[in-house]
């Protein structure tokens, strides 16, 4: 859903420093001012219950899970997929992915979710599957437009200089389009950080467990570290993911 | 001292310094501006010819010194009012494209206030006076137009108000040089009829010479190495620098300062209209000592050149060859001579505005005219 | 019951809450294109504050929905409120981006005349640089109501107006015969809301978009 909305704008190198240290430090910060509150409050049996150390780890552990797992399959499917469909024969196939794709978008992922999981049923597999259809488009887009703008010019010197299709593929077309894939997995795996809060429906507790029980039980304080703990991860995730992009993407780019 | 006597623009000890810059970029330019003609600052890129002309409507705002126009002080008035008052062009053009060619000129009429029949009435008469015809062109928008028509357009919108002062900035940069030439002569017609104080940057000296009632050419910092008209300039350049920026090929860029109504042309010429009797212009061509035929049509407008043999043929419409080089008596010599040589014939067909035939211009008198010009700027640069 | 019947027997709660999630939506993104023209145009004009403003923007699109719709709760209660107020966090990104590049892309000769003929500068940003930029700012619009029409099922959770009720009623029932109808009734309904958005789009480009840059 937010692929247009999530590709990095350029920055210049001050800024790129500032961002850098920026994040780490605004997390940290949060993360105490959090545990702060958290310990100045007088917690009741209730919100010990969810509020509690090996309890919240493992809210997080099982949040990365189903982030992780599903942007993995994610990946494995749809980087595959978007090179298929820009191969020679099959080029007819890109605009019909992109404009279904579009339509895709429309759906709202809380209501895609909850059906694969009134299809396949309660539990960790059928979310982990509501996410990869739910977060496949980025990256099917991004691989595509990623191998589109390779310059052809090059895709023809290595045909001329004895490449194979594969080779051409895996030399050079793949390099040159690994920023603009990268950038779709990181957008990918944001909306899986993002769209993991609603497991909770659905029989896993990651965060959003958190979240709902401080709106159900109308506890405060388990509502602020549970919406505080998602964001947070969220953005170091993302902020991770930036790094990992940065250092992936072939120099010379 | 008369309105006549003061200059329409002063500059006096104008300088712009920039902020964290050891030199200023306009270092204490004082110069007067006459009244109703072209001043052309031209000067090798970055010497601050372009700055020197945004500080005359405050594009820039001067560090110190005076601005006069039309000898008030405008150093400190409105820059909004003041701009309504100077019309600008620059190369370009910024036609804003989302108005119509009609709205564009209209922009600084609107924005003084006036009501709407005049401003229609206005942009009626400025797109006839830049040759574009107002019911075709009025609701059409900019990127409906060729680069000489927005060109025009441009032209016509900083004419809109009428402002007593023009100031152009490389308007004919970003045009091709066929294009170039013609909309420079428009212009000298144009101008000829409003008789506007235009300042005019440009960094080709030949286009300064052509346009220039007075150039000026601006050293480092804007510094005048010479102001004065085209002819002195290369007559007598004050300085080295100003004869290394004239360059080479002076006596060829004299040419450029002759119009071809000011040698004389041969009016001796054989014509015969192209519609009419074959039989009758043979009888003609052969009373004569000439060679060839110039066939008009109907209007006057050379069509072909025939000879005794071609004559012979009754279809007049295919006989001979067609006219190579056409001139326009408001052209230079020096583009009299360039169409002579693309043309590859030893004589130019020389026409009136309307395109009626006036003469020919042959190669001898071209060359005549040029050496004698070169003996006059010689004669008058020895004290008598 | 098949989906069919459920739908003409549901028409009137569904067409409601179909109209209320329009409304929440046109809410949201109308707040948010105030705000987000003011903080593109703020953008625009300071370099300074460019970077600053669009990290923040873009920090806000990557925290989770649900946290975003609780964090207000504790501020202003459950409903309408801590709904509008997040989707308008989320709708403002693609506004203040798209408003920068817009106005980043008119072109400067353009600007330079009109500054030339001696118009103000508040008459040059409301006569020549919204027109022209304003192609690229309504693709913002557009975008952002796309994310926030999705987005705004998840309202529901936080007691917020829409067809995520629908679905959220559905997610409760899980395992009962309603469920599937109430879920697909309310995700279909998003996807007709979210056409019907992109298409009053496009018919607002086309109406108000200037002649000659179209």
């Amino acid at each position: 859903m937010a692929v247009d909305v999530m590709a990095a704008p350029v920055e210049h190198s001050r800024r790129r420093v500032l961002r850098w240290l920026g994040m780490p430090l605004l997390l940290a910060v949060v993360g105490i001012s959090l545990y702060a509150y958290v310990s100045t409050q007088e917690l009741d049996t209730i919100e010990r219950r969810v509020l509690n150390a090996p309890g919240l780890t493992d809210r997080v552990i099982e949040h990365l899970q189903l982030a992780g797992l599903s942007t993995l399959v994610v990946i494995a499917i749809a980087v595959p997929l978007g090179i298929l469909a820009t191969r020679r024969g099959a080029r007819f196939v890109a605009p019909v992915v992109l404009i279904l794709g579009n339509l895709g978008q429309a759906i709202p992922s809380l209501g895609l979710i909850t059906l694969v999981v009134l299809l396949a049923g309660v539990g960790f597999k059928s979310i982990v599957f509501g996410l990869v259809a739910y977060s496949a488009l980025p990256i099917l887009r991004n691989t595509m437009v990623g191998l589109q703008q390779v310059d052809q010019t090059l895709v023809k010197s290595a045909r001329g200089m004895g490449m194979s299709a594969w080779q051409t593929l895996t030399r050079v077309e793949l390099p040159l389009a690994v920023p603009v894939i990268l950038a779709g997995v990181r957008t990918a795996l944001i909306i899986n950080i993002g769209t993991a809060t609603l497991s909770t429906f659905f029989g896993v507790q990651a965060l959003g467990y958190v979240i709902f029980q401080g709106i159900q039980l109308d506890r405060t304080p388990v509502l602020i570290v549970g919406a505080v703990m998602a964001s947070g991860l969220a953005l170091l995730v993302d902020y991770l993911a930036g790094v990992v992009e940065e250092l992936l993407t072939p120099r010379g780019l | 001292m008369t309105s006549q006597a003061t200059p329409m623009i002063r500059l006096d000890e104008l300088t712009k310094t920039y902020r964290g810059q050891p030199h200023p970029a306009v270092d204490r330019v004082s110069m007067d501006m006459p009244r109703g003609e072209i001043i052309v600052l031209v000067g090798p890129s970055g010497c601050g010819k372009t700055t020197t002309m945004e500080l005359i409507n405050r594009l820039i705002e001067p560090t110190s010194g005076r601005i006069y126009l039309d000898g008030d002080d405008v150093t400190r008035a409105d820059p909004d009012s003041l701009r309504r008052r100077i019309g600008y062009v620059i190369q370009q053009i910024g036609l804003f494209p989302h108005f119509t060619v009609a709205e564009n000129i209209a922009t600084v009429p609107k924005l003084l206030g006036w009501d709407k029949k005049k401003i229609g009435d206005r942009v009626d008469e400025l797109l006839d006076m830049v040759g574009m015809d107002p019911s075709e062109f009025r609701g059409r928008y900019p990127k409906q137009l060729s680069g000489g028509q927005r060109q025009r357009i441009g032209v016509a919108r900083a004419m809109a108000a009428d402002p007593p002062v023009m100031l152009m900035d490389e308007p004919f940069g970003a045009i091709d040089p066929i294009t170039r030439d013609r909309l420079q002569n428009e212009f000298l017609r144009l101008q000829q009829q409003v008789q506007k104080t235009i300042v005019f940057v440009t960094h080709d000296i030949d286009e300064a010479i052509k346009l220039g009632d007075r150039i000026a050419i601006l050293g480092e910092r804007s510094q005048i190495a010479q102001y004065d008209t085209p002819a002195n300039i290369l007559a007598s350049p004050a300085s080295p620098y100003v004869a290394d920026f004239i360059g080479a090929g002076a006596s060829l860029k004299r040419l450029h300062l002759s119009q071809v109504s000011s040698v004389e042309l041969d009016t001796g010429c054989v014509t015969a209209r192209i519609d009419g009797d074959a039989e009758q212009a043979r009888e003609r061509l052969r009373a004569s000592e000439r060679a060839a035929l110039l066939l008009l049509d109907a209007d006057g407008r050379p069509q072909r050149w025939v000879d005794a043999g071609d004559l012979s043929s009754t279809d007049l419409f295919k006989a001979g060859e067609p006219v190579g080089a056409v001139v326009e008596s408001t052209s230079t010599l020096s583009e009299a001579l360039n169409a002579m040589l693309t043309s590859n014939s030893g004589v130019a067909v020389v026409i009136d505005r309307s395109g009626a035939f006036q003469g020919l211009l042959d190669f001898e008198t071209v060359m005549v005219a040029a050496r004698s010009e070169r003996d006059f700027y010689r004669a008058a640069k020895v004290p008598s | 019951m098949d989906f069919y019947e459920y739908l003409v027997d549901n028409a009137e709660p569904l067409s409601q809450e179909a109209l209320d999630h329009i409304v929440v939506v046109g809410i949201s993104v109308g707040i948010a294109l105030v705000l987000g023209c003011a903080l593109g145009v703020l953008a625009h004009r300071s370099p300074r504050l460019r970077p600053p403003i669009l990290a923040v923007s873009a920090t806000l699109l990557t925290i989770p929905s649900l946290a975003l719709f609780a964090m207000f709760i504790p501020l202003l209660g459950l409903g309408t409120p801590p709904a509008v107020v997040a989707l308008v966090l989320y709708a403002l990104l693609p506004i203040v981006r798209n408003t920068v590049v817009g106005l980043g892309s008119v072109d400067q000769s353009v600007l330079r005349a009109a500054r030339g003929m001696g118009m103000g500068s508040w008459r040059r940003f409301l006569r020549i640089e919204l027109p022209l930029a304003w192609p690229v700012v309504l693709t913002g619009v557009r975008v952002s109501t796309q994310v926030v029409v999705g987005i705004a099922a998840i309202a529901a959770l936080v007691n917020g107006p829409g067809l995520g009720n629908e679905i959220f009623r559905g997610l409760r029932s899980l395992g009962s015969p309603f469920a599937l109808n109430l879920v697909l009734g309310g995700t279909l309904g998003i996807v007709v809301v979210a056409l019907l958005f992109d298409a009053f789009f496009i018919a607002l480009r086309r109406l108000t978009t200037a002649r000659g840059i179209r």
